[in-house]
């Protein structure tokens, strides 16, 4: 009787491996509206802005010529669109630099057992705030700080900084130099909470062994630290390089939306959106602006991703 | 010895101290000085700088809105597109995480493995494409291009992915099955109630992200009483409101501040849903 419980029990679990084998393939209707979703808003926008690339469509006519190459040829030969490009990756990589730099300084002093810094979550998430607001908002927020009646030119004329009142955005080295600080100003506390998230699931033990062996804190960092953030440290290296490729709002509003002073804050999608929204709505150019940067910044993004993580 | 080491430690831990403090007064000021200048008048701001708020709201808000700016409009724009986000967002990354976590089936690997990439592709450089796309459906100047494709955002379904992870139980969906529940009524009745937490993680950064996007509704939107709160803060910088600086940084305010309440009550799970969506190993 006994053995014929278990019997029965151990057959009926097999029903319930075999029905939740078949039942596997309910999995299909799960992620369904998500294939179908991305099929439809996701792939096929990036088809058709690849075949709006090859063509000369216009918003205003209905009819659209296939012209080849010939849109990548002229952006090529276009010296706006290679300052463009080049602007973005140097409004990038000088963001990139202080913001990894100030977020692992901050993130090794916060998760540090020696100095046991105080409130740090407190901090942490002060820092983090800016990134959350409206980047449009804060855009239009310093441009009127800097702006020539502002309150920054008050307070430098004031304190005796500046003779008279300086047109900060007119000048290319303030402008660049305010895209850069204002996109470090938003990122360097998301940048933190990531790299504490991977430092402190770094085992304790690893430090303790490396301290009776008597390695210094920076021995520590730089053999312990530093190798085991290597997968956060490229989530971070991508996702920012991907963000930063399509940097818009904070460069459009801070200026007159043309990358001014003379192309100097002129990034990858405001060239974009000028094709786009020019007078003739140049769409198939446009296309042509956004293929070619998705292509580099997917290059770049899967090649930093691949090659640094199959050394591994 | 011991005792030298302990000094350093404290003479290193107030320089670390008075640098943190640096370090957050060049965080706090530009948005202290943007809420405090919000309750001064024009006359008060140029005068110079004030830590402290003053009396004219009100006349700022009279100004604001008496330039042909409808505010409100743009407010309540803006909350029904990131609300039907976020709910579109988060029911969808669930399902299709759940389809993830819950079912082995063939392609499984691939898929979740797809979803990562999805995450790093650089998707609004195919908005031109998405816009002409859009204009021959007739969707242009309308919300649905702007909620519809929640539908498949990977950001969200990598980190309902991790978070489903570390809450399904498998019995419990076995024990639902035995009470002949259907699959999708489990997910809905027995998953969606224990998923709650990840679900408002979800939720909020999905709401923050619509409440800021400026380039796609830019693009996407034309009519005026349809435009968003970042597009009207294009409006507050041009010439209607060149002097006023009270009533621009008020209507700045209108845009940061519920984004600040957001955070305060929900801090918790905004940092560890940062921390928890970069930690995959």
């Amino acid at each position: 009787m006994v053995l014929d419980k278990s019997e029965r029990k151990q057959s009926r679990s097999k029903v319930i491996v075999r029905r939740r084998f078949k039942k596997n393939y309910y999995g299909y209707l799960f992620i369904a509206p998500f294939v179908i979703g991305f099929l439809v808003f996701g792939l096929y926008p990036i088809f058709n802005t690849l075949y709006l690339s090859f063509t000369d469509t216009t918003l205003l006519s209905k009819e659209a010529n296939f012209v080849g190459l010939s849109n990548f040829q002229r952006l090529f030969a276009d010296d706006v669109f290679t300052n463009a490009v080049k602007n973005t990756w140097l409004l990038w990589i000088l963001n990139f630099i202080p913001q990894i730099g100030i977020a692992m300084l901050l993130s090794v002093w916060f998760t540090s057992a020696r100095l046991k810094l105080r409130a740090v979550g407190i901090w942490r998430a002060l820092f983090f705030l800016p990134n959350l607001l409206m980047p449009a908002a804060i855009a239009a927020l310093f441009f009127s700080l800097f702006s020539f009646y502002g309150p920054v030119n008050q307070f430098m004329v004031r304190a005796g900084l500046l003779p008279e009142a300086k047109q900060f955005l007119q000048d290319p080295m303030v402008a660049r130099g305010l895209v850069i600080f204002i996109q470090w100003w938003m990122w360097f506390g998301a940048t933190i909470i990531i790299l504490m998230a991977g430092m402190t699931s770094i085992s304790i033990s690893l430090y303790e062994s490396a301290m009776v062996d008597g390695a210094s804190g920076l021995d520590m960092f730089w053999r312990i630290t530093l190798p085991l953030l290597k997968p956060i440290l490229i989530y971070v290296f991508v996702t920012s390089l991907v963000g930063g490729m399509q940097m818009f709002d904070i460069p459009y509003l801070l200026t007159d939306g043309r990358g001014s002073p003379s192309g100097s804050i002129m990034t990858n999608n405001i060239l974009m959106y000028l094709k786009f929204s020019s007078s003739k709505g140049h769409i198939g150019a446009a296309s042509a602006v956004g293929v070619l940067v998705f292509i580099m910044t997917s290059v770049c993004a899967l090649g930093i991703f691949y090659f640094l993580r199959e050394r591994d | 010895m011991l005792k030298n080491y302990n000094l350093n430690t404290r003479f290193q831990r107030v320089f670390i101290y008075i640098f943190l403090t640096i370090l957050l007064i060049i965080t706090i000021v530009p948005i202290w000085l943007l809420i405090v200048n919000a309750t001064r008048s024009t006359v008060e701001i140029q005068q110079g700088l004030s830590a402290m708020p003053s009396t004219h709201l009100i006349e700022n808000y009279r100004i604001l809105l008496g330039r042909g700016l409808n505010l409100w409009r743009g407010f309540m724009n803006s909350l029904f597109v990131a609300a039907a986000t976020t709910i579109i967002s988060v029911y969808f990354s669930l399902l299709t995480a759940y389809g993830i976590v819950v079912y082995d089936f063939p392609g499984k690997r691939l898929f979740s493995n797809f979803i990562v990439i999805l995450v790093m592709i650089p998707m609004q450089l195919s908005i031109v494409g998405f816009y002409q796309y859009m204009s021959r459906l007739g969707l242009t100047d309308n919300y649905a291009s702007l909620i519809l494709p929640a539908i498949a955002s990977a950001g969200s379904v990598f980190f309902g992915k991790q978070y489903l992870e570390s809450i399904v139980i498998k019995d419990l969906i076995d024990a639902g099955r035995v009470d002949g529940a259907s699959e999708i009524g489990i997910f809905h009745r027995i998953m969606m109630p224990l998923a709650i937490p990840g679900a408002v993680t979800i939720g909020i950064f999905a709401f923050i992200a619509s409440w800021n996007n400026f380039f796609n509704a830019f693009i996407l939107i034309s009519s005026i009483e349809k435009y968003t709160l970042p597009m009207l803060v294009q409006t507050l910088r041009g010439d209607v409101y060149r002097t006023e600086y009270g009533a621009i940084y008020l209507g700045l305010a209108v845009t940061i501040v519920p984004i600040i309440v957001i955070y305060a009550l929900f801090s918790r799970y905004i940092v560890s849903g940062i921390a928890m969506g970069s930690v995959k190993e």
